[in-house]
């Protein structure tokens, strides 16, 4: 086998992690709290 | 308007008029990314199967040339009567896929495990762009159509003037030398080949965007094809360079 050959490995992986990390902040939370404290109005 | 009007792409077989050239009849069915996947599967297994088959009957061998052919003649139907595509697309990956199964024997035997190697970097390579592509780090632009598009153009011209000048005996010997130069010029091309793959995604979502007909599923999974092939025999040649430099 061609070990010289795994270093064409290294420009897939980076650009898989990369991508996946892109992913996976696109996923992220958008920085809104989940719970909303609204000041409560008289008779409401 | 969609992002991808004014499509651009290195692939001969994807140029921008590809889906202007088809009525767009409401009627019938239309394209969708899932059919153009499930037919490039098809596609696939199909080339893999005939390789397969060629490489492990010696007495097929013979057939390179005449598949190397008879597979040009395929592509050039496909690009011009796309309507037939359920019939020519399959047909060109059986015969590509013979093709390809003496090219790899070839090399196999020359540099054993080469082809192994060769097949996974491909597919690793499709999988790595087809993530890019969707998590949106490579965006397919104006800029990187039009530079994608040049590059592959002038690696064309670099093959054709190779080609002619190989009737007269001759060559451009740095496509096959094992130097530095020749070794940073098939880098080059490998990465042209994979980038062509992003133009091939764009493409076929500008299709189901723009609702081609359902026969486009065929052109877009040919056009995948057809840059996956160019895209193995490039690794296959890089892997052979770098392992003639060991």
């Amino acid at each position: 086998m061609n070990d010289t050959g795994n270093i064409l490995w290294i420009p897939i992986i980076v650009i898989s992690v990369l991508s996946i990390l892109k992913l996976l902040n696109k996923n992220k939370s958008n920085g809104k709290p989940w719970i909303r404290i609204e000041k409560v109005e008289e008779n409401e | 308007m969609s992002k991808h009007l004014a499509l651009r792409s290195g692939n001969p077989a994807l140029s921008a008029s590809t889906f202007k050239k088809q009525s767009y009849a409401s009627s019938e069915a239309s394209m969708t990314i899932q059919g153009t996947v499930h037919k490039t599967g098809i596609s696939l297994i199909l080339c893999i199967l005939s390789a397969g088959y060629v490489w492990g009957n010696p007495s097929l061998h013979f057939l390179a040339m005449p598949a190397g052919i008879v597979g040009f003649i395929l592509a050039m139907v496909t690009v011009f009567k796309p309507t037939i595509g359920y019939v020519t697309v399959p047909a060109y990956a059986v015969v590509q896929g013979a093709f390809l199964g003496v090219i790899s024997m070839i090399f196999n035997e020359m540099y054993p495990g080469i082809v192994v190697q060769a097949v996974f970097l491909t597919f690793g390579t499709l999988g790595a762009l087809l993530l890019a592509y969707m998590s949106g780090l490579i965006k397919a632009t104006e800029n990187f159509k039009l530079g994608v598009a040049a590059a592959t153009g002038g690696i064309a011209i670099m093959y054709l003037i190779n080609m002619v000048m190989g009737f007269f005996g001759s060559g451009l010997s740095i496509i096959q030398s094992s130097s530095t130069m020749g070794i940073l010029l098939s880098g080059f091309i490998v990465i042209i080949a994979a980038l062509n793959l992003v133009l091939d995604f764009d493409f076929i979502e500008e299709g189901a965007e723009m609702g081609a007909p359902k026969y486009m599923e065929w052109y877009g999974a040919f056009g995948l094809l057809v840059t996956l092939i160019w895209l193995y025999l490039e690794i296959l040649r890089l892997l052979a360079k770098l392992q003639n430099r060991r």
